[in-house]
């Protein structure tokens, strides 16, 4: 309605109202280009404070030598970088958070395709059973690290109780009970609760997926006599797939960037035998902070690089829609 | 990792608000003088013990007697202890600050030689062995507040249970008898290793010293990955893998695990100091006759020197108040300020005025404050900050499965190469 009105009033508008508006155009330019910085600014400003500075400032405290007190030694070069790289846990800490984004966000992503497909179904309760998966979302991340390291305690963790009640742990306090304890099945309680977090997200975004999926072609399916698993695969899975990457990518760098799951769990320990990059990082803080410094560059790195994946992604997806 | 540093940011900023303001206020123009002291929390913060209150009590009584000086408390909880490095990195330096030992920032040329800050009076009151460890090149930076000296807490119930007639003089006396309260089953330890982040430096080192070891030679120079210390985490190692201690113990801290662990009764010994008497009491499982203090057992007898640590007292030179912190600091080492601590948080004081009144009261102090004027203390190498703190995050992993030769051999060339 008003987008007409005002063409009409455009339109109707005398010539003398358009020729000035021609003459100065450059400059016309101009302000029209920065006219909507009033309005930007703040957002700008905001970025250049919050994003830019904080990683000029990362760039600068990795090549300067601070005492573990926090004292400004002096420059260090590219000292910190050299011993970061000869430090003997990085290999594994690098190999361990590989695998740690591959495990998480793939099963992650098989999990939430499954629950995805149950809650887009109508059931009984589907309304209450679609509010009981938010839960471990809404609940803070540390909150639910902290419940699963009190199930997991060596001295009367519930998880061991009900196990002993089983008969398959013997007794407290002995290897039977130290899931956390060892740097391996301590891994992977850490994987567990990652998923268990991650998982809420990842069903909204694909069920929102799969609402969007029209259901004519459904039918159209049905009448050529596609089977149930023939249809998954050929029609749902493709037109999911903008739904799928987006919640892929997100999680891929959330899971990247996770610090307080392994953290409550393991502290990284022993020494940093369950450690991923975000936690070697804060691990190296106590003593070295250039170091650290120089640990977060790393990772800086390593999001440039996924959040170039996604762009890439993101771009390939629009142009095949 | 963005949001962090952005926290970050935004932490920096606050702090630099928080000191223009109290900066603005501590040189106002009527002489009246404001010092600036930080000092970690002992209790909880913001409960009755907090240290906080402690503090202000000194704080107030200083100020009655000297109206032109104000002191501006702020305490920070050991856990957070990390935030008060930010603030020296930012510039942000106290008038006086409680904690690590000074070399480091006398380093940095940041502090006041204690002659500065401190009547002779004071400073020759002293415990000597802790007054020895503050100097760097002969000059001493800082003074002892705090001590605490260790032992090993043993629980008579469990010992009884496990028919085990006297408390262990050696390791092989250890490692018997931790294997017989372990078969008691139910959960229980033998012996509590809390070789984690939180104090792993300080349980390496009592083990150490057993064998005749220790974090530096007879020189002073760095030997973590001596010989004698990597026979001591081979035998601790054999310890783990048979079961008489926590499973992990490179993931067992020390208050929170196996201190909170030995007062509810359900471990059989464990390396303490006097601050964990509270603990005991406070969770009313074992009464005073439940559990006795012996001397940590050796290799092949009980150690014939304690392990002594102590916390440490530093004034800045940024805000320029020799003088006031002068008054400041022999006023708050008056004999009755360091009972009250030390009865506060059953540590031991600094000075040889406050033992001996202390020894004649209490009699647990006593024992403790006996082993003091023969007791080891830390190295006091300029980087013994730093070191200390990869000591207690990866030592532990000695313990349990790396070859010790192989943690400790890189924990060496880390000391002497930071």
């Amino acid at each position: 309605m008003t987008q007409t009105t005002q063409a009409g009033v455009r339109g109707s508008a005398p010539d003398p109202g358009g020729a000035p508006r021609r003459q100065p155009r450059r400059t016309g330019a101009l302000v029209r280009a920065l006219a909507p910085l009033p309005w930007i600014g703040p957002a700008i400003g905001l970025i250049l404070f919050v994003v830019i500075w904080p990683v000029i400032a990362m760039f600068q405290t990795s090549r300067e030598h601070y005492s573990s007190l926090g004292v400004l030694i002096g420059s260090a070069g590219w000292n910190n970088f050299t011993r970061l790289f000869a430090e003997a846990d990085l290999g594994g800490v690098v190999v361990r958070t590989v695998i740690w984004v591959v495990a998480v966000v793939g099963m992650t992503v098989l999990i939430s395709l499954g629950v995805a497909q149950l809650f887009n179904k109508e059931f009984p309760g589907r309304r209450f059973a679609r509010w009981a998966l938010i839960a471990p979302w809404a609940a803070s991340v540390v909150m639910t690290s902290i419940i699963f390291k009190w199930m997991l305690d060596p001295n009367n963790g519930v998880v061991y109780v009900l196990l002993k009640q089983l008969g398959v742990v013997k007794n407290f306090n002995t290897n039977d009970t130290n899931w956390l304890g060892d740097p391996t099945t301590a891994f992977w309680c850490a994987v567990f609760v990652a998923v268990f977090v991650s998982i809420p997200f990842t069903t909204y975004a694909l069920l929102a997926g799969l609402q969007a999926v029209p259901s004519d072609v459904y039918e159209a399916a049905k009448l050529d006599g596609a089977n149930p698993l023939r249809t998954y695969w050929s029609i749902t899975l493709p037109l999911l797939r903008p739904a799928l990457l987006v919640a892929a990518l997100i999680n891929v760098m959330n899971v990247f960037n996770s610090f307080p799951i392994i953290w409550e769990l393991s502290g990284g320990g022993p020494g940093s035998q369950s450690a991923t990059t975000t936690i070697f990082m804060y691990q190296l803080k106590q003593s070295s902070i250039g170091e650290a410094a120089a640990m977060s560059v790393v990772n800086f790195g390593f999001i440039i690089v996924i959040v170039l994946l996604f762009l890439r992604a993101s771009k390939w997806n629009s142009a095949e829609d | 990792m963005l949001a962090l540093s952005a926290l970050g940011v935004a932490g920096v900023m606050a702090l630099s608000a928080c000191s223009s303001s109290s900066k603005s206020s501590g040189s106002s123009a009527s002489g009246n003088v404001t010092l600036k002291l930080l000092a970690p929390d002992y209790g909880t913060a913001g409960g009755p013990d907090s240290s906080q209150t402690y503090w202000q009590g000194i704080a107030d009584d200083f100020h009655k007697a000297n109206p032109t000086i104000t002191v501006q408390v702020t305490t920070v909880a050991w856990t957070n202890w990390d935030q008060v490095g930010t603030q020296l990195q930012n510039k942000q330096y106290p008038d006086i600050l409680l904690g690590d030992a000074p070399q480091e920032l006398a380093a940095s040329n940041l502090l006041y030689p204690l002659t500065d800050v401190m009547s002779a009076s004071t400073i020759s009151n002293l415990i000597p062995v802790f007054a020895k460890q503050e100097d760097s090149n002969g000059v001493a930076y800082g003074a002892p507040f705090t001590t605490s000296s260790r032992a090993l807490f043993y629980n008579k119930k469990l010992f009884a249970a496990a028919k085990i007639a006297s408390p262990p003089k050696t390791w092989a006396d250890i490692q018997t008898d931790a294997a017989k309260i372990k078969a008691l089953g139910n959960g229980t330890i033998g012996y509590g290793l809390p070789l984690g982040p939180e104090e792993a430096q300080a349980e390496s080192f009592l083990w150490m010293l057993g064998n005749g070891g220790g974090y530096v030679d007879a020189s002073g120079k760095y030997a973590i990955n001596s010989a004698a210390n990597i026979e001591t985490f081979k035998f601790l190692t054999q310890l783990v893998k048979a079961g008489d201690t926590e499973p992990s113990p490179a993931t067992v801290n020390r208050t929170k695990d196996t201190w909170a662990a030995f007062a509810d009764g359900t471990v059989g010994m464990a390396g303490g100091s006097g601050a964990l008497i509270p603990s005991i009491t406070k969770a009313g499982k074992l009464t005073k006759a439940d559990y006795g203090v012996t001397t940590m057992p050796g290799k092949t007898g009980p150690l014939t020197q304690a392990l002594a640590v102590h916390d440490d007292v530093t004034a800045f030179k940024a805000g320029g108040h020799a003088a006031q912190i002068k008054q400041f600091l022999d006023f708050a080492y008056a004999d009755k300020y360091q009972i009250q601590f030390d009865n506060e948080y059953s540590l031991l004081p600094a000075t040889t005025s406050a033992s001996q009144s202390l020894s004649a009261s209490d009699p647990v102090a006593a024992g403790f404050l006996a082993t003091v004027p023969n007791a080891v203390v830390y190295p006091s190498n300029s980087n013994w900050n730093t070191v200390k703190t990869k000591i207690q995050q990866t030592i532990g992993t000695a313990a349990q499965g790396t070859d010790p030769a192989t943690v400790l051999g890189s924990l060496q060339t880390f000391a002497s190469n930071n």
